[in-house]
């Protein structure tokens, strides 16, 4: 479920946090979707089970998350789920400052930057 | 008494006028999964061996579950497991007897799992171990300090001469050992990449102190480099905060600095008047510039 790297300086817990946001902004994990447990997901990517506690109680504190007595947490069924455009918006703020700042070390122009987002956005939808 | 794994403070020890350790303060609580980082000779095996009480410090004072540890009672030695950096197994035994004489020190030995150990990590029962490879000697030494369910295992450099796939599996089981949020271990190596996947927290000795305890998550967060970014031609000149290393080239500029927040890089952007990107850096990267 998630794409997890020990090695990155990022810590463990933020890559978590990011890609459940994510995944829960876009609708990927629709209310009542159960998480893999602590243990299974610190067994499964050999990582250490505070830094994936710790996400998950961030992300319960946020309200997208549900904890349940002996069983697996779950997406919040009235999450502020699917949230508003703004939200999803800034979600992705980071990335496109990014791509913008490197595109212009590069001296690509905005028609360029933009024909190369185009392309690949219909790349991926195939 | 509490209910701390160890807790040590101002922990030194010196041989003879040769100061190993210096003002040593940390806690082991329960769950924690310590990675012990420093050079050769930063002192990572003497601060094992007095958690230990193999020997007796010159100050401060380490206590494991709740008892000085240079006089700790068999009861509580029971509780703790240990994988030393030499091996010490008897090479005229079979692994078998081997088991068998350190199985006979412990009335709570787990045979089902070492059993099942021997055979996922492929150790030969009937192997004599003077004919075995260092690697193999390694895992039996492995095994040996799990038989008895340590609530407390400190392993100095324990897999050093495993290939990447038992170090995998020895990984893993130290995992599965963690999981339950009970027991602790504090462990110490080379290879950052094992303790950046294992460990919560980290203790990075340099020159027999403590030079940075904490979370591994904070470590990555507050140790980081920033590229900064001038208006002008020429960077203004500014005091960074904790700063590490520092290289200027025209209106650019890379730093290293610790004890990052975001609420520092406000104040630094506002009062330089530049813009800053950070960059996270990696476990090996933190310890090398903490290093410079």
């Amino acid at each position: 479920m998630f794409i997890l790297n020990p090695q990155s300086g990022i810590p463990i817990y933020r890559q978590i946090l990011e890609q459940v946001r994510r995944m829960v902004a876009s609708g990927q994990l629709p209310p009542g979707t159960a998480l893999p447990s602590v243990r299974d997901l610190a067994l499964r990517h050999t990582i250490n089970p505070m830094t994936i506690s710790r996400a998950y109680s961030i992300l319960e504190t946020e309200g997208l998350l549900e904890r349940h007595r002996g069983r697996p947490m779950t997406v919040a069924s009235q999450a502020r789920n699917h949230s508003q455009l703004p939200k999803r918006l800034q979600q992705i703020g980071p990335l496109v400052e990014q791509t913008v700042m490197a595109a212009k070390q590069l001296q690509l122009t905005e028609a360029e930057l933009v024909k190369t987002v185009r392309r690949e956005w219909e790349q991926n939808d195939e | 008494m509490n209910s701390s794994t160890v807790e040590a403070s101002k922990l030194s020890k010196a041989f003879g006028n040769k100061q190993v350790l210096q003002d040593m303060s940390f806690g082991v609580s329960p769950g924690d999964v310590i990675g012990v980082l420093g050079k050769n000779g930063a002192g990572k095996t003497t601060l094992l061996e007095l958690m230990l009480g193999f020997t007796p410090p010159t100050g401060g004072a380490v206590r494991i579950f709740g008892h000085e540890s240079y006089s700790l009672p068999g009861s509580i030695k029971a509780r703790v497991g240990f994988v030393p950096q030499q091996d010490e197994l008897l090479d005229q035994l079979t692994v078998a007897d081997q088991l068998r004489v350190i199985a006979s020190f412990y009335p709570r030995w787990d045979s089902a799992l070492i059993t099942r150990l021997c055979e996922e990590w492929g150790v030969n029962l009937y192997a004599r171990i003077k004919s075995m490879s260092v690697g193999e000697r390694q895992k039996l030494s492995i095994l040996l300090a799990f038989g008895h369910r340590p609530e407390l295992l400190i392993l100095d450099e324990p897999v050093a001469s495993l290939d990447p796939i038992a170090r995998r599996q020895f990984l893993e089981q130290l995992l599965s050992i963690s999981a339950d949020g009970e027991r602790s271990i504090v462990f110490s190596s080379h290879i950052v990449s094992d303790i950046e996947r294992l460990a919560n927290r980290i203790w990075i000795l340099k020159e027999g102190r403590l030079d940075w305890q904490g979370d591994l998550d904070s470590l990555k967060e507050s140790i980081v480099r920033l590229h900064i970014r001038g208006a002008g031609a020429e960077l203004p000149a500014m005091a960074i905060p904790g700063v590490l290393s520092l290289q200027r080239d025209g209106a650019f500029a890379t730093a290293v600095v610790r004890d990052w927040t975001p609420e520092v890089q406000d104040a630094l952007e506002k009062s330089a008047s530049v813009q800053i990107e950070v960059e996270a850096l990696g476990l090996e990267e933190i310890f090398v510039e903490l290093h410079r």
